[in-house]
């Protein structure tokens, strides 16, 4: 699913942010990414939908080179990707329903389509009653929930959440999780930034820790490693 | 292009010009201003080449000729002019000819001429038309060097003199066409950059879902189309309007200026202003997309 030959990232400003990293991760795995802030792991997951390009290597995502693709072939390397920020992304003038359903209708998907997958992904995350409140009337954790739906809404092949229970309580964190683990039952890679201890050790999945740019450990069922 | 796109980008079009109508309304008004000024030096320098090429073809050639020329020799100097290469017509306008002329020239005073008494110091000349007007210059100066001919004038003056402010006023018109159009340009593409600025999260949310960028251009440019139809649409309305009241006046008091007719000359305006501001709207907007959609 991500295959990355000796990645660097050198920005502008000089700083480097990944120093020749190998990383291969399979499809259908669930893999953590763990690392102090400003270690690179935000890099790391921009890269693989192509919003940070690489300097040097080589990186194919989802059977696509990321490095060398056209600029007008991006938007369908991401419609085969689902994203998921820790501040949600939603839009607050456009109901539950509609942020779902916005992800389908700017890939111009027909319109009987979007009305019978949106309801399918809101039943996955447990958002079937709300559908019509506006993002306003939502937790914190129900708003993440939006935001998976919208990012699940397309079937992708990928899921790359970056610290998508950042902003949320620990119970909420673990019904995040919860519907995580069900995505990736059903197959769907998953990469995920976190900073969340309990979470990592708990949930016994491949650990890849990332320092000053370096892959510094990458264990099957690894645990967080840090203390913070 | 499906339809349910179709729909949903005319719809962002017109909440957003909703959302921001004061500054739509701005917009709209700064692009007919100076769809304006253009239109109104467009008009003005095509009017002014048309008179120049009216002038220039009803150019005549007045040959004066010596008060000591006798009636047989004039006959000659006619036939000889005549026979020259390029002369349509020759027409003896004699002392007493043109003193008539003069006379019905004056009108209410004549009493002018009384003084003169008996005498005509008017002298004979000749009316000499060309088949081209471009044989004006060369005929007239064969003419003068025939005996007998005291000079022979045409509207030289009048015809380089009005070759001259039509181009200064071309020049000046480009000009100002030029800074009009980049301030509209200017204007276009700031009311689209606080459109697309008020849309930033939402524009985001699109390129992350794998929106193309001609899916998210859309709604802006149709936008900036939008803004400059509309302002060439007022300044194509008060061009017509001004041209109408313009041209009533000139026919009442300068009856000889050749005005272009308003048909199908003002079509051909508006249809030009609109293009022209249709232009400047999407131009407008690409650039100001340009930034954006490239981060």
């Amino acid at each position: 699913m991500i295959d990355m030959k000796d990645i660097s990232k050198v920005y502008e400003n000089g700083a480097m942010a990944l120093d020749h990293v190998n990383v291969h991760i399979d499809k259908g795995e669930f893999v953590f990414i763990v690392g102090a802030s400003g270690a690179g792991k935000s890099t790391f997951i921009r890269m693989l939908f192509r919003e940070v390009l690489p300097s040097a290597g080589s990186l194919i995502v989802n059977g696509q080179d990321v490095i060398h693709m056209d600029r007008s072939d991006v938007p369908y390397l991401r419609r085969g990707l689902g994203v998921i920020f820790q501040d949600y992304r939603l839009l607050p003038d456009k109901t539950v329903t509609e942020n779902v359903a916005f992800a389908m209708q700017v890939i111009e998907a027909p319109r009987r389509k979007i009305q019978h997958s949106v309801n399918a992904v809101l039943d996955i995350v447990g958002l079937r009653d709300k559908y019509k409140c506006f993002p306003s009337q939502l937790s914190g954790g129900e708003q993440q929930r939006v935001a998976i739906a919208r990012a699940i809404v397309n079937h992708p092949a990928l899921v790359i959440a970056d610290e998508p229970t950042g902003n949320l309580d620990p119970d909420t964190s673990w019904d995040i999780m919860d519907i995580f683990k069900r995505i990736n039952a059903d197959g769907t890679t998953i990469v995920m930034a976190t900073h969340d201890k309990g979470i990592v050790d708990s949930m016994k999945r491949r650990v890849i820790a990332i320092e000053d740019g370096h892959i510094v450990r990458d264990e099957a069922q690894g645990v967080y490693g840090y203390e913070d | 292009m499906k339809i349910s796109t179709g729909e949903y980008i005319v719809r962002e079009t017109v909440l957003s010009l909703k959302r921001n109508s004061w500054m739509a309304f701005a917009s709209i008004g700064t692009v007919a201003v100076s769809l304006f000024v253009l239109g109104m030096f467009l008009i003005l320098v095509l009017n002014m080449n048309r008179m120049v090429a009216s002038l220039e073809s009803q150019v005549e050639i007045s040959v004066y000729v010596l008060d000591e020329v006798s009636e047989a020799e004039l006959r000659t100097l006619e036939e000889r002019i005549a026979s020259m290469q390029g002369i349509q017509s020759v027409k003896l306008i004699d002392k007493e000819k043109a003193m008539e002329r003069f006379r019905e020239r004056l009108g209410d005073q004549q009493f002018l001429l009384d003084a003169l008494g008996d005498n005509n110091p008017l002298p004979n000349s000749f009316e000499v038309r060309v088949i081209q007007p471009d044989m004006v210059r060369t005929a007239a100066e064969a003419i003068r060097e025939l005996p007998g001919v005291e000079t022979a004038k045409y509207g030289q003056d009048v015809v380089e003199h009005l070759f001259d402010i039509t181009r200064l006023v071309r020049l000046f018109g480009l000009a100002l066409m030029f800074v009009l159009a980049l301030a509209t340009l200017f204007i276009i593409s700031n009311t689209i950059r606080l459109t697309v600025f008020a849309r930033r999260k939402e524009v985001a949310i699109m390129k992350y879902v794998g929106a193309t960028d001609w899916f998210i251009r859309w709604p802006f440019l149709l936008e900036g189309i939008v803004l400059g139809c509309f302002g060439g649409v007022v300044a194509a309305l008060a061009l017509r309007g001004v041209y109408r009241v313009i041209a009533v006046k000139i026919y009442d008091t300068l009856a000889f200026f050749p005005l272009i007719p308003e048909n199908p000359f003002l079509h051909y305006v508006t249809a030009a202003i609109l293009v022209c501001g249709m232009f400047i709207g999407a131009l407008g907007s690409t650039i100001s997309l340009k930034k954006f959609l490239d981060a």
